[in-house]
C-alpha cells in the first residue's frame, strides 16, 4: 500500500493532464514530453535553490511552456495533433539530455536534488494530493459552468462556439493546465521520489498515464482509479522480484506489459463502451476563416 | 483524414526543405547558447557522417533501419492510419531474427529475413483488425503495442527464457545467444560496417513506389486513405485494405528490426534502446509520406544520427541528432508557420 502511494502521484498527475487536455478535445500523446521537462526543471530548480517546493513551481512551468507548444502548433497553425505531440517527445528527449549534460556534465544523471520532505508515514505532500485531486478535479468538471464548457468544446465546439464560448482559448487554456498537471508529475520523479533527475525518466510514465485516460474511460475518477491500478501492479511486481523463485522466471516484463495488455482488451471487448470525447483531435476552424 | 497531415503545405518538398534548414540553425544557436563552438560541432558532425568509409557505413547502416521504418509509416498513412507502433513491431522482428538466425544452415538469413518480417507483420496487423473491426483508434492501440512489445521482449524473454546460457542477474544485461555466422548480413568493404542492409532498403523502397503507384492494390490502398466509405461504395473491400497495409507495415518495420540484429548485433541485445520506429514517423513525415521522399529523408536522419557519435568530442551527446529531428518534425507538422514567408517571397 505504501509502495502504491509511492509510485502513483506521477501517473495520476500526468493522468489527470490527459484528461483534461482531451476533454476538451485536444489529443495529447506529449505527456511523456512534458513529463520529461517537469522532471528536469524541478530537479535543475531545487539544487540551484535549494529548495524542492522551488522545484516542483520550475516543473510545472516547464509542463506549461512545452504544452505552450502543443498548444499553439495544434491549435494556432493547425498541426496535426498526434504529430505535435510525437515532435515534442523528440525534442523533449534530445533537448533534456543536451541540457542534462550541458549544466551538469553528466549524460547519466543530475546531482542529489533536494527532496520534498516526507511525514511519518513516508509520503510526501504529493501522495495525498494525487488523492484529493482527482476528486476536485471530477467536481469541477462534472458540476461548474467552467467544466460544462470544457466538455462542451470537446464534444461538439462548433455547438459551444455558438453559445459564446471562445473555443480555441479555452482549449488553449487547458492544454497548458495539462502541461501543468504532467509537468508536476515529473517533478515528482525527481524531487518527490528519487531526489535527483536521471536521463531515462519518465521512462514510459507518460504514455502509461495516457493508457489510464483510456482505460479510465476519459474521466478523472476513473483515470486517476487506473492510475492507482497500474501503479498497484507495477508494486506488485517489485515485491515479486524480491522473492527468489519469481526472480528465477524473470516476470517483470509480464507484469509490466499488464496494463498496457488490459487497457487494450478493455478497448476491443469495447466493455462499458469506451468512447473518446466526440471532438477530441478534431481540429477547430472558426468560421470566416 | 491523414491526407490533411502533408495538405496544408502546398509544396512538401519545400516545406521539408524550409524544415530542415531551420532545424539545423536552431540547433547551431542552441550549441553557441550553450558556450560551445558550434562550427566545430557541425564539422564533427559532417566527419562523422561521410569522411571516409568508415563514417559512410555507419550513415549508410542506420539510413538503412530508418528508410525502412519511415517506409512503416508512409505505407500506414496511405490507407489512412497513423502507425505509430513501428517501434514494437521492430523489437519482434528483431527478436525473431535473433532466434532464428541461431539456425546454422546456408539459409539462415533469409529465413531470419523471413522470419522478422513475418513476426512485425503479425504485430502490425493487430491494430488494422482492431481498427476495422472493433473500430479502436490506431495511434491508441499501436501505443499500447509498443509498451507490451517493449516490456515482454526487454523484461521477460530476452531477460529469462531466451537469455544467453550461463545464468544469473549480471548475465541478463547479455540478451540472447549469438546468431551464427551464416545469418550475418555480409559486408562489403574493409573498414566499414556498410552491409547487405542499405541496398536492400533502397531495394525495398523501389518496390514499395511500384506497388503503391503502379499497380492496382497501391491504387486501392490510396483510394481507402482518400476515403474508406467511397472506396468501399466502389467496390473495393476498405477492411481487409487497411489490414493487409497494416501488416506490410509491420513486416518492413519487423525487418528493419532484423538489420539491426542479423547486420551489427549479431544477438538480440540486454539492452536495446533503438527509437528507430519512433524515428520512422520523423523520416516519413520529412518525406511527405512518398517512397522516395522516405528515402531522401532515411538517409539524412541516418547521417545526422551517424554523425552525431563524434558531436562527443565537443562536449555534445549524440542524442543532439533527436533534437534537430524533433524541431524538424514540429516545423514539418505546422507549414502553416511558414505561410507568411512563402505569401511575403511570392509577392
Amino acid at each position: 500500500m505504501n509502495a502504491i502511494l509511492d509510485f502513483a502521484p506521477p501517473l495520476v498527475l500526468a493522468a489527470l493532464g490527459g484528461v483534461l487536455s482531451e476533454r476538451a478535445g485536444v489529443v495529447n500523446i506529449g505527456l511523456e514530453g512534458m513529463m520529461r521537462f517537469g522532471a528536469f526543471a524541478a530537479a535543475a530548480g531545487a539544487i540551484w535553490s535549494g529548495s524542492p517546493w522551488v522545484g516542483l513551481l520550475c516543473g510545472a512551468i516547464a509542463g506549461a511552456a512545452s504544452a505552450a507548444v502543443h498548444a499553439l502548433l495544434s491549435l494556432r497553425f493547425r498541426a496535426d495533433q498526434v504529430v505535435s505531440g510525437i515532435a515534442l517527445n523528440l525534442v523533449a528527449l534530445g533537448l533534456v539530455t543536451y541540457l542534462l549534460q550541458s549544466v551538469f556534465g553528466s549524460s547519466g544523471v543530475s546531482p542529489p536534488a533536494p527532496s520534498l520532505p516526507r511525514d511519518r508515514f513516508g509520503h510526501t505532500v504529493l501522495a495525498y494530493a494525487a488523492l484529493v485531486i482527482p476528486v476536485l478535479f471530477h467536481l469541477w468538471l462534472s458540476h461548474t459552468a467552467a467544466g460544462l464548457r470544457v466538455r462542451a468544446v470537446g464534444e461538439h465546439p462548433r455547438a459551444a462556439a455558438t453559445l459564446g464560448v471562445r473555443v480555441l482559448s479555452l482549449r488553449a487554456w487547458c492544454v497548458l493546465g495539462s502541461g501543468v498537471l504532467a509537468g508536476l508529475g515529473g517533478a515528482t520523479l525527481s524531487v518527490g521520489i528519487l531526489g535527483q533527475f536521471d536521463s531515462r525518466m519518465p521512462a514510459g510514465q507518460g504514455f502509461m498515464a495516457l493508457a489510464a485516460v483510456v482505460f479510465g474511460k476519459w474521466t478523472p475518477l476513473g483515470a486517476a482509479g487506473a492510475a492507482f491500478f497500474f501503479a498497484a501492479a507495477d508494486a506488485l511486481q517489485r515485491q515479486l522480484s524480491f522473492s527468489l523463485h519469481a526472480a528465477d522466471l524473470r516476470l517483470e516484463g509480464v507484469f509490466l506489459a499488464l496494463p498496457y495488455a488490459l487497457t487494450l482488451l478493455v478497448l476491443a471487448l469495447g466493455i462499458g463502451r469506451t468512447r473518446a470525447p466526440a471532438a477530441d483531435g478534431v481540429p477547430y476552424e472558426p468560421e470566416g476563416r | 483524414m491523414r491526407e490533411k497531415l502533408f495538405a496544408p503545405a502546398r509544396d512538401p518538398l519545400w516545406s521539408a526543405l524550409a524544415a530542415v534548414l531551420v532545424s539545423l540553425l536552431v540547433s547551431f544557436l542552441a550549441i553557441a547558447a550553450t558556450g560551445r563552438d558550434p562550427l566545430a560541432g557541425f564539422g564533427n558532425l559532417a566527419v562523422g557522417a561521410l569522411a571516409g568509409p568508415g563514417p559512410l557505413g555507419e550513415t549508410a547502416i542506420k539510413s538503412a533501419v530508418l528508410i525502412l521504418t519511415g517506409l512503416s509509416v508512409a505505407i500506414a498513412f496511405t490507407v489512412g492510419l497513423f502507425n505509430i507502433g513501428a517501434e514494437g513491431q521492430l523489437i519482434w522482428g528483431g527478436l525473431a531474427a535473433a532466434v532464428v538466425g541461431r539456425l546454422d544452415s546456408p539459409v539462415a538469413l533469409p529465413l531470419a529475413l523471413a522470419a522478422a518480417a513475418l513476426a512485425g507483420g503479425g504485430w502490425g496487423f493487430i491494430p488494422g483488425i482492431l481498427k476495422v473491426r472493433r473500430g479502436v483508434h490506431e495511434v491508441i492501440s499501436t501505443i499500447l503495442l509498443n509498451w507490451v512489445a517493449i516490456h515482454l521482449v526487454h523484461g521477460w524473454l530476452v531477460a529469462g527464457p531466451l537469455a544467453a546460457a550461463g545464468g544469473g542477474a549480471s548475465i541478463s544485461v547479455a540478451g540472447t545467444e549469438p546468431i551464427s555466422h551464416a545469418a550475418w548480413l555480409p559486408r562489403f568493404v574493409t573498414g566499414s560496417r556498410l552491409d547487405l542492409g542499405f541496398p536492400l532498403a533502397l531495394l525495398i523502397a523501389a518496390a514499395v513506389w511500384f506497388l503503391l503507384t503502379r499497380t492496382a492494390r497501391g491504387f486501392e490502398w490510396r483510394a481507402v486513405g482518400a476515403g474508406a466509405e467511397a472506396a468501399h461504395a466502389s467496390g473495393i473491400p476498405s477492411g481487409r485494405r487497411v489490414c493487409e497495409a497494416m501488416a506490410l507495415s509491420g513486416a518492413l518495420a519487423g525487418l528493419a528490426g532484423a538489420l539491426l540484429i542479423l547486420g551489427t548485433e549479431h544477438k538480440y541485445p540486454g539492452v536495446f534502446r533503438t527509437g528507430y520506429g519512433f524515428d520512422g514517423i520523423a523520416v516519413a513525415l520529412l518525406g511527405g509520406g512518398t517512397a522516395a521522399g522516405t528515402a531522401v529523408a532515411g538517409v539524412f536522419f541516418g547521417a545526422i544520427r551517424a554523425g552525431a557519435t563524434r558531436l562527443q568530442l565537443v562536449g555534445i551527446h549524440p542524442s543532439f541528432a533527436e533534437l534537430i529531428q524533433g524541431i524538424a518534425v514540429l516545423l514539418v507538422a505546422a507549414p502553416r508557420i511558414f505561410l507568411p514567408l512563402w505569401k511575403r517571397l511570392r509577392a
